[in-house]
């Protein structure tokens, strides 16, 4: 991780690269990462907290093996975002913002993806499933066990 | 000149300003929760929006400047309208129910005993009632119901650290407090964090001040609108009464004090608006402290004199008669005298007014022969210099290359920090030297990172390297030009790395940025001059100052230390050393000592009388024969110099305690009653004008009255040349040994008032900086099995100490940093120090030490 936060030779304007990328390697940012990133770019920690907290993309608990994010903006909503994320909820057995005992999946929501045509639309691991119905929810999950599955392989 | 109109009146603007502030100026309200004098523009709250005629909106006033021909209204029906609902929203989040209360009026009454309890649910259980801005828009807007849901945060109120508590419950989101810490202070200690709804000040991962880097300077106090960040210490007591101005005496920046008061107490102190130097700012210490070192319990109360023995409590008549029939026995080099760089000039001019006439004796000692101050002078008379001492503090913020050395500022000299961060926000370039690491190091665009006790040749490299690739800026012309380049010549290139840790690019890339800013400053602290070499140091820096044309500001530390060292300058010039009197004391040379000021324990000494004239006690009361009680600065009228120079009078806040007394006052009865004449000043203005015919510094007071708006500085005569002389090569410090395999390094904190340890007598300041600490590299300690908290002995080659072990990573390895203390706190058995005869008036800076795990 430090090697990673050195690369970037202390410009400001770097702090989202920087997130984006311990992030992606991680799947959290450590908190020895703030105080380290707040070395190299010379921002105060308080500030880099800000700007993580602010953006749903970063987390600061490690998060599970796939992503499942569910997007809960107005248009969305309206054509049942809701049910789309408890049937979520209830097959993964899970809260939204939790993650699996087996440390396989989280579950979060945001606001807007910004696919509105396409709702009610959820992540999975990057991938977007637009126009989802309930029972589509356990193949999406199903997918995502097997591609760990073949990844592994 | 611009013109515009607001509410139909006509307004003229010299200058670029947005629409609240001329409207302000011009005595137009527009209610606003958000915008603070200090702070940069927000539009955050809305509640300052107007019409302007020809606009689309309603556009927010703070955040809108003023264009010639503008109309603007502030007060239309609909602008009232939407007041009314923003202003509501915010309540929808805020206890409201007092705010809107029928009874509120009547039940002012009432709600004097009820605020101590644990969470603020309304305005009568809030300690901030009375002083709330919210309150005041409330009854501006005359805002009666609150026709939205309330919602209750449920955020957990902060306790956990010293000073203030923080209740998110109550916050409006204004972000002053976000703003003040980073615009202002630099310690970006807050931050907005989360989004939307979960929106809240905080800090990073949510740890407490304590943990953030915050120095509790209470601006972020200061500055909220509302109860959420709130004094602790204030929420027992009611508003106070009246309020009255004095000027701190913690450290040499002068800070003018706006002092709350209740039945003649203090109950609060907070930063003058309007203070000539700190602008609405002040620290920690004078922020929370003042109040705690005032009401002391450790204060001397009572004149004492020791009959059989014991000290027996008398009259001022019977103490006096005492003192003046045993002094008269001892004459010239019996007697010494020992003054402070904390009390007024004043008193300091009657005391050594009092050594001269009255005891006789040129033994005369003071912390001042410490200072940066003094090190700076004996430099500049000993070369012939024309080395100005004043400067003023905004010249900081006008550089756009700063060198500092020796100091760390945001805690050492926090008003210049202030105008150093303005400085680097404005683009300037900041280079700081310093072994171990500052929290001021982030906005540094370099830090050479020295060994410690190199400092001399460090600086020597950097002439070097100043030298190289420049175009010359008519300094070669100068006087010793050219035998200050020849001295740089023993210093190789090749090995600068080798000798002060310091790589050549770095130093390389230092000049090029002194090379491209306009006008540099180089700051200097205690740090830089408190060793052997002191001098050496210096003179480096002022070689290296003339090579940019620059000014160098020597920051000096007591709060008076400029005013005592003015008035002894223009008598001896020079006090005798304090290794001298200290040393004669236990050798039995010296028979009485006149202890006005701060000294090492003297339990053990051969002192045969010895009288002690302070407001708070310590060790060496056991040892006294006399204990005379002197006021602090709070209950004394008074002038003190600044740092900068600057002569600061101030008027007495409080009635004396108990019967405690002026120093000038005590010294006169005394030295009447030793029969001298011309020994009655009436009063301060009385000594102030003597001392203005006497003491050249002064001869500026005549025409001023200080009281006055008018800036009065210490007079200093044309002297001496800008030229640059040669440097000598200094020898390698001080090596750590296998015995000794640590190097402690001091700092000079300055957490003491007189004999009063600050970190012993507040609760506060003790959590953030226990001077009792010794700071020491994660990788030592775990080597030593030392954990933070522990207690451990730290043993030099004269002596060891006590101590607690904090645990660092700002410290290198192979380091340890300690405090230093003017008073009981400190053990200077550790430090050989300066009293070791071998050095003139050093405390060393760095000391070879180890250091053992305690009980």
């Amino acid at each position: 991780m430090e090697k990673l936060i050195d690369e970037f030779e202390g410009d400001q304007r770097e702090l989202i690269h920087i997130l984006h990328e311990i992030q992606k390697k991680f799947g959290y940012i450590p908190a020895q990462a703030v105080s380290r990133i707040s070395k190299q770019l010379k921002i105060s920690e308080s500030e880099i907290f800000g700007v993580l907290t602010f953006y749903k993309a970063f987390s600061l608990k490690p998060r599970g093996e796939h992503l499942i994010t569910v997007c809960m903006g107005t248009a969305c909503h309206v054509r049942g975002a809701p049910m789309i994320l408890d049937e979520f909820k209830r097959k993964l057995g899970i809260e939204s913002g939790e993650t699996t005992e087996d440390n396989q999946f989280t579950l979060e929501t945001v606001n807007c993806v910004g696919a509105c045509a396409l709702g009610p639309i959820a992540k999975a691991d990057g991938e977007y499933h637009g126009q989802l119905k309930t029972r589509e929810v356990d193949k999406i999950i199903k997918e995502l066990m097997n591609k760990k599955r073949n990844s592994s392989k | 000149m611009m013109k515009i109109t607001i509410d139909g009146k006509g307004i003229e603007l010299e200058d670029k300003k947005t629409i609240l502030d001329a409207a302000r100026e011009n005595g137009i309200t527009i209610p606003s929760l958000c915008d603070h004098q200090r702070l940069s523009p927000f539009g955050g709250c809305r509640l300052c929006i107007v019409q302007i005629k020809g606009w689309k909106g309603y556009p927010p006033s703070c955040c809108t400047y003023a264009e010639e021909g503008m109309e603007v209204k502030t007060k239309t029906p609909s602008l009232q309208r939407l007041r009314k609902e923003i202003l509501e929203l915010i309540l929808s989040e805020h206890p409201n129910a007092c705010l809107v209360c029928s009874e509120k009026n009547n039940c002012d009454e009432f709600k004097s005993t009820i605020r101590k309890v644990g969470e603020a649910t309304g305005c009568v259980l809030c300690s901030n009632n009375g002083r709330c801005e919210l309150q005041d828009v409330v009854d501006a807007l005359k805002v009666d119901k609150v026709r939205f849901p309330s919602i209750y945060r449920e955020l957990e109120i902060k306790k956990g650290d010293p000073f203030f508590d923080r209740n998110y419950n109550l916050c409006i989101l204004c972000g002053r407090c976000v703003r003040v810490c980073h615009e202002v202070r630099g310690a970006s200690t807050l931050s907005f964090t989360y989004r939307g709804s979960e929106e809240v000040v905080g800090t990073v991962l949510d740890r407490p001040h304590l943990e953030s880097g915050c120095q509790f300077c209470g601006a972020c106090v200061d500055v909220c609108p509302t109860g959420a960040l709130s004094e602790r210490a204030m929420k027992y007591e009611s508003l106070p009464e009246n309020t009255a101005v004095t000027i701190c005496p913690l450290c040499s920046m002068g800070c003018e004090l706006e002092v709350e008061l209740k039945e003649e107490r203090i109950l609060s102190s907070k930063p003058s608006q309007d203070g000539a130097v700190n602008r609405g700012q002040v620290c920690v210490k004078g922020r929370f402290v003042i109040r705690d070192l005032v009401y002391s319990p450790r204060r001397i109360l009572q004149p004492m004199i020791r009959v059989n023995k014991e000290l027996e409590e008398v009259t001022w008549e019977d103490a006096l008669d005492f003192v003046a029939q045993k002094l008269k026995k001892y004459k010239g080099k019996e007697a010494a005298l020992m003054t402070s760089s904390q009390i007024t000039c004043e008193d300091s001019f009657i005391l050594q007014k009092f050594s001269r006439e009255v005891l006789k004796t040129e033994n005369r000692v003071s912390p001042v022969d410490f200072s940066a101050l003094s090190a700076f002078s004996g430099l500049s008379q000993e070369q012939g210099l024309n080395a100005s001492m004043n400067f003023r503090i905004e010249d900081i913020s006008k550089a756009n290359t700063l060198f500092l050395a020796g100091a760390d500022l945001p805690v050492t000299h926090p008003i210049i920090w202030l105008e150093v961060l303005k400085a680097v926000r404005a683009g300037a370039k900041l280079v700081v030297a310093s072994p171990h690491e500052l929290s001021l190091n982030r906005y540094a665009s370099i830090w050479l990172q020295n060994k410690p006790g190199t400092e001399s040749t460090l600086l020597s490299y950097l002439a070097k390297a100043f030298l190289e690739n420049d175009e010359d800026g008519g300094y070669s012309r100068m006087e010793g030009f050219e035998s200050f380049k020849k001295s740089l010549d023993e210093h190789d290139f090749s090995l600068a790395y080798k000798t002060t840790g310091v790589q050549k690019e770095e130093l390389m890339k230092t000049a090029e940025l002194f090379k491209e800013g306009e006008t540099a400053a180089f700051l200097f602290g205690m740090g830089l001059t408190q060793s052997p070499s002191g001098i050496q140091n210096l003179s480096v820096l002022w070689n290296l100052a003339l090579l940019r044309n620059a000014q160098v500001f020597p920051l000096c530390q007591e709060n008076n230390l400029r005013g005592v060292f003015e008035i002894n300058q223009a008598y001896t010039g020079k006090d005798v050393s304090y290794d001298q009197v200290f040393h004669e004391a236990f050798t039995g040379k010296l028979k009485a000592l006149y202890l006005a000021g701060p000294m090492p324990d003297l339990q053990k000494s051969k002192i045969e009388f010895l009288v002690i004239q302070d407001s708070f006690t310590s060790e060496n009361i056991k040892k006294a024969d006399a204990v005379l009680p002197a006021t602090t600065f709070a209950e004394t009228d008074g002038t003190f110099v600044n740092a900068e120079g600057r002569i600061q009078e101030f008027k007495k806040i409080v009635e004396p305690l108990g019967e405690a007394r002026p120093d000038w006052w005590v010294v006169s009865r005394l030295a009447q009653k030793m029969g001298a004449k011309d020994f009655n000043p009436k009063n301060n203005s009385a000594i102030l004008k003597e001392m203005n015919k006497e003491i050249p510094g002064f001869s500026k007071t005549s025409n001023a009255k200080l009281d006055s708006d008018e800036e009065v500085f210490v007079h200093e005569d044309e002297k001496g040349k800008k030229r640059f002389f040669p440097i000598r090569r200094v020898p390698v410090p001080e090596e750590t040994s296998q015995k000794y395999p640590l190097l402690l390094s001091i700092d000079y904190n300055l957490d003491y008032y007189r004999n009063l340890s600050l970190t012993q007598e507040s609760k506060g300041l003790r959590i953030l900086r226990d001077s009792r600490w010794i700071s020491i590299s994660p990788g030592d300690a775990k080597k030593l099995k030392l954990n933070d908290g522990d207690i451990a002995w730290i043993e030099s080659s004269s002596g060891k100490t006590k101590s607690l072990v904090k645990i660092s990573d700002a410290v290198p390895r192979g380091m340890v940093r300690a405090n230093f203390l003017w008073s009981e706190d400190s053990d200077f058995s550790v430090i050989p120090l300066g009293f070791s005869p071998s050095y003139k008036n050093h405390l060393l800076n760095f000391i070879p030490v180890k250091i053992k795990r305690g009980k």
